[in-house]
């Protein structure tokens, strides 16, 4: 632990902080992730920017088009929000998937993504719900895809100091669900997870995102997948070809955690079954609209 | 047994509420004025020659204050143990990643930690071994003697080449399994304080506080009698604080002697990971023969443990699993052969089961194969074949007469529905994508350290009551979680006929009791019941008989005879309480405080052709799994576990059921998710991220029967408890992965990915 940490109330306080000695830096959110690398020697900062209480950070809210959730929103503040449930199937679907209940109720979204861990959960599925980021740096704010902030493995586009504020994701009807294949069955790191969004017009597809964790360096979006289900019927022959199809578009690794082979394969059947849920659920998870 | 108070009682514990409420003070809770902290500076790769240690960085940490290395052992520096291999402190040479090479020591936590970083060690790269098959041939390079072998046992009986080659059928495979993590919540952690005589006092978290008095008084060069070690309320052993907690309070005595203040070491749980003790990894290759009934005939064993980079308690770990290794069968042929071979990584020792559950999934995963050869239903296969009162075990021992293995084998078959199973057509029943199964084990255990520890068998206790008619108990064995605290208040409660209430068991203090060996190999119902009740015996004589007297004086009819319960004596109409009787001994100026020893009976073990009455008495368990595969993911999910045991009388209902239960997860976290990795040497994945145990929400459905067959020894017939529910779990989700899914894996942990090998080569 650093022996200073500050704790700024606003936006405006916060960029009116000196820069921390010594390097970029370092956000407390959550701090699930910071405070434990902290406790394991992992973190060596002098100072650390609480950045807990921020107002502009906090809350969910609805604009004629999108959503915007706060970078300083709790998982477990997401389970709950009507706005979701109603908007992102995708992503409520995935939240029983993340860590532990406790964590839920510690863990930003916000961090989820500057963690840049490829098999986050949370940021896996808002892939697929096609979220843009928004980035703030001394009061200077830009908005990219959520899907082109990760560079690499705990790499991101984030420069020095900068901050994510909130995600922008839009409101479209469509279908989500969100499979993951964890080591145990629960509080466990995916091997392999799949989030599937699907815009239908009746059994067909008319659009598809579908983004895989921690069968890549980064989430995954398979576009030549959703390609081929795009003005598809949405059946289990066209199902299963997508299943095939999306084994080519991943590139696992093997680590501590699985096996590459393992995790490729398990694309597929993850997908294959996130699809078949979509069929034999009809339009039940769709959104209403 | 019905006439008894509190033995079979399921009383509640003694430590609940500090526990419950965090009161409980724990080794990182000891604070003493003037204490400092230290920190292990740890050798970074599996095997280094040392060419210099320096501060000349660290000297610059605010509160920094100085560094402890082997020049600051006064004693020779090896740690005594089995074999005097493992230095407290390296000179030379360090060889494992995680070993502990010096200490940096600081006035706060965060300051010892960041000046232990900035230690800097000057050293070279020497070639390491990191597979213990390799370290056993010819041509490797030497960590131990001339062979690497830290131990080596042969047991022969009869004639297994002729069994197998006159043999209706026969079936060898090769097994492996990997490390288990003991995980206690409360990691290592320890604190030394100098006495103004020059001696020391220390408060350990430790399941063997004698082991710690050993290892301390030879670092310090100080007599026994100037080290006491308290036990500290200890947060989880498992085996994991038999032997290690002594190296760890010898590193903080260093410091304190060094600096003459108190000092603090908690390690955190990375540096557990890294350099305490862990269950053995293993290989075997397995050979069973049997004639067309189903007789097994003939059995060949040869097993190879990882013992790591020091041999610590791997000759015994190892000897347990030979001694085990044949399965709980008669069979009149069998050669094994066991060894435990040094490789750079972490030292291996003591884990629940000790050696056995390895060899165990082993053997009765191959015996389940050989029920497929014969075509016969393995359940009938073991009944066929297993030890019974009278029968001979792998070293001739013959089997006494608290034996119930058959009564637990047609206990699990009959609870589990395995017979309805089997009208069913043995077939697995699936549903989509998910197949289910059912798998069988049986497994023994001999109870206490058996003949290759017979030395240290014996236990003591202390037993004062008070003028109050509180009691106050002295043992040398430790409460680690598992209830000896409550057992053994229960046993000396019924003992003196004195309320459970009145009974304070005392945290271990080495200048307490004699050297009564450590807290394992469920020896302590067993080992320091039984002193507790020696103890008691002269008291309570006298107390009998002063009860009876005082009966009398009030009136009592002395024809009559005289009942004790529940701290009250009556004869008929008329009594006197415990506490009455008591005031009146004292009175009278009795006794009331008495020291107890109890030896374990004799047990012989040959080294020659490993014949011998191994242990004093056996426990026995019969498992059934159920289990779901899922047949596109690989994935098992355990849904049931269907146990039986005969750990003799149960002292209490509800501690026993407990035993059982983490056991059995402990048991099925190992074998289907724990999976310790090592790469080049290092280690891979030392923390609960990436180490995978079972939660709550893996848990199985326990069904658990104890079948309680009289061990005339134990204290109120009781036999040891706590490893026997983990032996057996993973052979039968093995087996019941075989039977729902067909694919055999020989290898622990049974993980996803390779059932879903099995599966695609299928």
């Amino acid at each position: 632990m650093p022996e200073l940490i500050l704790k700024p109330g606003t936006l405006k306080e916060l960029w009116l902080l000196p820069p921390a000695p010594g390097g970029s830096r370092k956000y407390l959110a959550g701090g699930t992730d910071l405070v434990s690398g902290s406790n394991a020697g992992m973190d060596a900062s002098q100072v650390w920017v609480d950045i807990s209480d921020i107002k502009e950070l906090k809350g969910i809210r609805e604009t004629k088009n999108s959503l915007i959730i706060g970078s300083g929103v709790k998982i477990s503040e997401l389970s709950g929000s009507g706005l979701i449930s109603r908007w992102l199937p995708a992503l409520r679907s995935a939240i029983p998937h993340f860590a532990s209940p406790s964590l839920r109720n510690m863990a930003t979204i916000g961090g989820n993504a500057a963690t840049a861990s490829p098999c986050a959960d949370g940021v896996c599925a808002l892939c697929a719900e096609r979220a843009d980021v928004w980035l703030e740096l001394g009061g200077k704010k830009r908005k990219i895809a959520l899907q082109n902030f990760f560079s690499g493995p705990k790499k991101t586009v984030l420069r020095r100091d900068e901050l994510i504020t909130a995600f922008e994701v839009p409101k479209w009807k469509h279908a989500g669900v969100y499979l993951k294949l964890g080591p145990r069955a629960y509080f466990g790191i995916a091997k392999a997870s799949v989030a599937v969004a699907l815009e239908l017009d009746g059994e067909k597809v008319r659009s598809a995102s579908i983004t895989l964790a921690s069968v890549s360096p980064v989430p995954l979006m398979a576009v030549k997948t959703a390609n081929y289900l795009k003005g598809r019927v949405l059946n289990y022959d066209n199902a299963r070809t997508a299943a095939a199809l999306v084994k080519t578009e991943v590139s696992p690794i093997t680590d501590a955690r699985s096996e590459a082979a393992y995790r490729r394969e398990m694309s597929g059947v993850l997908l294959e079954r996130a699809l078949n849920s979509v069929i034999l659920t009809g339009r039940m998870s769709q959104v209403a609209g | 047994m019905a006439n008894l108070s509190y033995v079979g009682k399921s009383l509640p514990r003694k430590d609940a509420l500090i526990k419950a409420t965090g009161r409980a003070k724990y080794a990182a809770d000891q604070e003493f004025s003037g204490m400092l902290y230290a920190a292990a500076v740890r050798c970074p790769k599996p095997r280094i020659k040392i060419l210099s240690i320096s501060d000349s960085k660290a000297r610059r940490v605010p509160g920094y204050v100085t560094l402890v290395t082997y020049k600051d052992v006064k004693g020779v520096n090896k740690w005594p143990m089995v074999v005097n291999d493992y230095p407290f402190l390296p000179e030379k040479e360090a060889r494992f990643q995680g070993e502990t090479v010096a200490l940096a020591v600081a006035d706060t936590q965060n300051a010892a930690k960041k000046a232990a970083r900035l230690i800097e060690l000057e050293y070279k790269e020497l070639p390491f071994i990191e597979d213990p098959l390799k370290s056993l041939e010819k041509k490797s390079i030497k960590l131990h003697g001339d062979d690497n072998i830290f131990a080596k046992f042969i047991i022969k009986k009869g004639d297994p080449d002729k069994a197998i080659k006159e043999a209706y059928a026969v079936v060898e495979d090769e097994f492996t399994t990997n490390y288990q993590v003991h995980a206690y919540l409360e990691t290592q952690g320890v604190v030394a304080v100098p006495e103004s005589d020059g001696g020391l006092t220390i408060y350990s978290s430790t399941q063997c506080p004698f082991y710690v008095l050993d290892g301390v008084a030879a670092a310090a060069s100080l007599g026994y009698h100037k080290v006491k070690v308290i036990q500290t309320v200890t947060g989880g052993g498992f085996g994991g604080k038999e032997d290690v907690p002594a190296l760890v309070a010898a590193h903080a005595a260093l410091c304190a002697l060094k600096t003459g203040r108190p000092v603090k070491l908690i390690y955190d749980r990375k540096e557990d990971f890294n350099s305490m003790s862990k269950r053995h990894p293993s290989w075997s290759r397995v050979t069973y023969a049997a004639d067309k009934s189903g007789k097994i005939t003939g059995c060949v064993v040869k097993y190879v443990l990882d013992g790591g980079a020091y041999a610590t308690l791997s000759p015994i770990v190892l000897w347990r699993g030979a001694v085990h290794s044949a399965g709980p069968y008669k069979i009149d042929n069998i050669r094994i052969e066991a060894y435990a071979a040094a490789t750079n990584k972490v030292p291996c020792g003591a884990f629940r089961g000790f050696g056995q559950p390895q060899i165990c999934f082993a053997q009765e995963s191959l015996v389940d194969e050989l029920a497929h050869k014969l075509k016969i239903d393995p359940v009938e296969l073991r009944m066929k074949n297993i030890l019974r009162t009278g029968d001979k075990t792998a070293t001739g021992q013959t089997i006494g007469d608290s034996c119930g293995l058959e009564e637990l084998l047609e206990t699990v078959k009959k609870k589990s529905g395995w017979d309805i199973r089997k009208a069913e057509g043995l077939m697995p029943k699936s549903k989509g994508d998910i197949a289910r199964g059912m798998g069988v084990s049986v497994a023994y255990y001999g109870v206490g350290l058996g003949a290759k520890g017979r030395y240290l068998d014996r236990a003591g206790a202390y037993v004062n009551i008070y003028k109050d008619a509180t009691v106050g108990v002295n043992v040398g064995n430790a409460e680690i979680g598992q209830g000896a605290l409550t057992v053994l208040s229960q046993i000396c409660a019924e003992t003196l006929n004195a309320p459970y209430e009145n009974i304070k068991l005392e945290e271990v203090d080495t200048s307490k009791v004699s050297d009564s060996g450590p807290t394992v190999a469920s020896r302590t119902t067993l080992m320091s019941g039984n002193a507790i009740i020696e103890a008691a015996a002269p008291m309570r004589a006298n107390i009998f008989k002063t009860a009876f007297n005082l009966l009398l004086a009030k009136g009592a009819e002395g024809s009559k005879p005289m009942s004790a319960c529940h701290g009250v004596f009556s004869i008929g109409e008329v009594s006197v309480t415990f506490a009455e009787v008591v005031k009146e001994c004292w009175n009278l100026r009795m006794k009331m405080g008495e020291q107890g020893w109890y030896v374990s009976p004799h047990t012989y073990y040959n080294m020659g052709d490993g014949q011998g009455d191994a242990y004093v008495t056996y426990s026995y368990s019969a498992d059934v799994a159920e289990v779901e595969v899922d047949l596109k993911t690989g994935v098992t999910r355990v849904i049931k576990i269907c146990a039986a045991y005969d750990v003799g009388r149960i002292i209490n209902p509800r501690l026993a059921e407990g035993q059982a239960q983490g056991g059995i997860l402990q048991g099925m976290s190992w074998a289907v998710y724990e999976n310790l990795l090592y790469k080049n040497g290092i280690m891979l994945n030392p923390n609960f991220t990436d180490y995978v145990m079972a939660t709550t929400s893996d848990k199985p459905e326990y069904d658990i029967t104890f079948i309680e067959k009289p061990y005339a020894e134990g204290p109120y017939k009781a036999k040891g408890m706590g490893e026997v529910p983990l032996i057996g779990v993973a052979p039968a989700i093995a087996n019941a992965v075989r039977n729902a899914s067909g694919v055999r894996v020989k290898s622990v942990p049974i993980l996803p990915e390779k059932v879903w090998g099995g599966l695609k080569k299928k």
